[in-house]
């Protein structure tokens, strides 16, 4: 299939190179054509605008950042939408808020074209083993002549719904995995304020009920304090601008996310953006100084204070 | 002075007629015209749109529901940049975010008129009584040649800064506000499901360091269930919004606003945005199982 590829991050790179190597016709665009080197041996046709890719593809993919950056190549005299002829499909797997999503969507529909919400979770590991799991929102006529593409980048397709629904699915996949995250690195935290070794923590809790996949890899890397990104935690925090937006449009009570959204806007504050969202561990230690004093690890709990079956008395 | 008014609403009309009884000209404006009624009936000129305030007034003040209302009452069509007076100020008193009152002020300077965010603290009560507080963002001199409409209006009014900085005062209110009403609900619940009389804690609490006037004000309205508005958990809501936006932009942590707003999300999610916003007792209690 001709197929045309916007967006080479540390996601979009690997995604378009599995087209390539599935045999597809690459298409790209990008603004700096610099981004474009690594795909040297991919034969892939530059073009000179999003509109002039459109033109020459069936089908554009693109994996950028932020509702700006999707609208700002859809729009415009040399946006995607102007070179868009009937039957065209845009399928955008960024992770962008609901509302715009169906903009896009109604937008490309006026022209007799289409457009899918796709965003993925399994991060760049993902990406790079084609292993990423797809969240569509659109019609199923749509998704089921793209449904060849998509299967060369992940196993997971799900239809989750109209379109926004795959930007909805995005939003709570963010919400369950930055929450987990945040409660990985409290538990570890507290196990280093206890004088425990979070390694034999993390080992321990590995084959029980707290066992899950952000435990294993979030956790190795507050183990070994490797912060150097995997996903950056400014894209966390952007995710959860869009989450909690939602939650206030919706009018729906999202108390821990909300939570977990400060610790982000903290983490943001110290000018970590460009860290792995790992750092969530670095902003509680900020907050006690390590846990180093010697003041509540030494402080005994009186019992008559505890929590616990017996209550207060 | 020539004061032109928009927005007559629940604050909007009595700091209006405060205008007037303090001999201020007064032409108003607002979408509905039925409320313009009682100002009219009270010696106010009816404008026939705010450009028309616009163009006869040193003053404008606008009383509106939330950011795009204002840019439209100001730089819309028929907005009172259309054909202004020369020197002419406009005041935005409604509750907008800093970053929209800082974009309508670029934009209205470029029409050469000078814009201070004014909004205002005290509710309906304050509104009649003419003791808001207001804060105030912009030009000194703006401000000077305001200060007699505001002095109508309000008792304690600062000049907080520079464009913006108005409206960075009023949400740091709404996070003190805010949490000070979840507060009172909380201890009132607290309070009753522990079997205690919450107006017998109430009267106890006046007198030491828990003393606020939510507690003294709020709290009496919540132990009289009176959940008439005031001021509606929606705007409240709205509000909190815009303090945990610019906290997300500026990558300050505001855990305590953040638990806030979501329970303003929950009122409104079930149907209570209409009610005061202290009305948060009642989801308390709900949530508590009564």
């Amino acid at each position: 299939m001709k197929v045309g590829f916007i967006g080479f991050g540390a996601m979009g790179l690997p995604m378009a190179r599995h087209l390539a190597g599935a045999g597809h016709e690459l298409h790209v665009w990008a603004r700096r054509p610099e981004a474009l080197a690594p795909l040297a041996d991919c034969a892939a046709r530059e073009l000179a605008s999003p509109a002039a890719l459109a033109a020459a593809c069936e089908v554009v993919i693109s994996s950028v950042t932020a509702d700006a950056d999707v609208a700002g190549l859809v729009q415009g005299s040399a946006g995607l939408l102007a070179g868009a002829a009937p039957g065209f499909i845009h399928v955008d797997m960024s992770t962008i808020s609901p509302g715009t999503a169906r903009e896009l969507a109604a937008a490309y529909r006026d022209k007799g074209a289409d457009f899918l919400d796709a965003p993925v979770s399994g991060g760049a590991q993902g990406a790079v083993a084609a292993s990423l799991a797809i969240m569509a929102g659109g019609r199923t006529e749509t998704l089921e002549r793209v449904r060849p593409l998509l299967a060369c980048l992940g196993q997971g397709i799900v239809h989750v719904g109209e379109s926004g629904a795959g930007q909805v699915a995005k939003a709570c996949n963010q919400m369950i995995m930055v929450a987990a995250i945040e409660a990985v690195a409290e538990a570890l935290h507290l196990a280093v304020a206890a004088g425990v070794d979070p390694a034999r923590v993390k080992a321990a809790l590995a084959g029980g009920s707290a066992a899950s996949r952000v435990l294993e890899v979030m956790g190795e890397r507050m183990v070994q304090r490797d912060f150097a990104a995997g996903i950056e935690a400014r894209l966390h925090h952007k995710d959860f601008g869009i989450l909690l937006r939602e939650a206030f449009r919706l009018g729906v009570p999202l108390p821990l996310a909300a939570q977990v959204g400060q610790q982000l806007n903290a983490l943001m504050g110290q000018g970590w953006g460009r860290d792995d969202t790992a750092a969530l561990l670095r902003v509680l230690e900020q907050a006690d100084r390590g846990g180093n004093s010697e003041g509540p690890a030494s402080r005994s709990c009186s019992p008559l204070l505890e929590w616990g079956p017996r209550g207060l008395v | 002075m020539k004061i032109g008014f928009i927005g007559l609403g629940i604050m909007g009309r009595p700091m209006a007629l405060n205008l007037l009884e303090a001999g201020h000209e007064l032409k108003v404006w607002a979408r509905r015209p039925e409320s313009m009624a009682p100002l009219l009936a009270a010696g106010a000129a009816p404008g026939e749109n705010p450009a028309d305030l616009g163009s006869w007034a040193e003053l404008v003040i606008s009383m509106v529901a939330d950011a795009p209302d204002v840019r439209q009452v100001m730089l819309g069509e028929q907005g009172l940049a259309c054909r202004p007076r020369s020197g002419l100020v406009a005041a935005d008193m409604s509750t907008i975010a800093p970053v929209a009152a800082r974009a309508i002020g670029g934009d209205l300077a470029a029409a050469g008129i000078d814009f201070l965010d004014a909004p205002v603290s005290g509710g309906e009560a304050g509104a009649i009584a003419a003791t808001l507080a207001i804060m105030v963002g912009g030009s000194q001199a703006a401000f000077d040649r305001a200060l007699p409409a505001f002095t109508a209006m309000g008792k304690n009014i600062v000049h907080v800064g520079a464009s913006g900085a108005g409206q960075v005062a009023k949400a740091a209110n709404q996070v003190v506000t805010g949490m000070g009403v979840l507060a009172v609900a909380e201890a009132f619940n607290f309070a009753r499901q522990s079997g205690v009389d919450p107006a017998r804690v109430r009267e106890a609490l006046l007198g030491g360091f828990a003393h606020s006037k939510i507690l003294e004000n709020h709290g009496q309205r919540m132990l009289e269930r009176n959940f008439k508005p005031g001021f509606k958990a929606w705007m409240h809501q709205k509000d909190m919004n815009i303090v945990m936006a610019t906290a997300f932009e500026l990558g300050v942590m505001l855990p305590g606003a953040a638990a806030t707003a979501q329970l303003f999300n929950a009122m409104v999610g079930q149907g209570l945005a209409e009610k005061d916003s202290i009305a948060l007792l009642e989801l308390l209690e709900q949530l508590s199982g009564r």
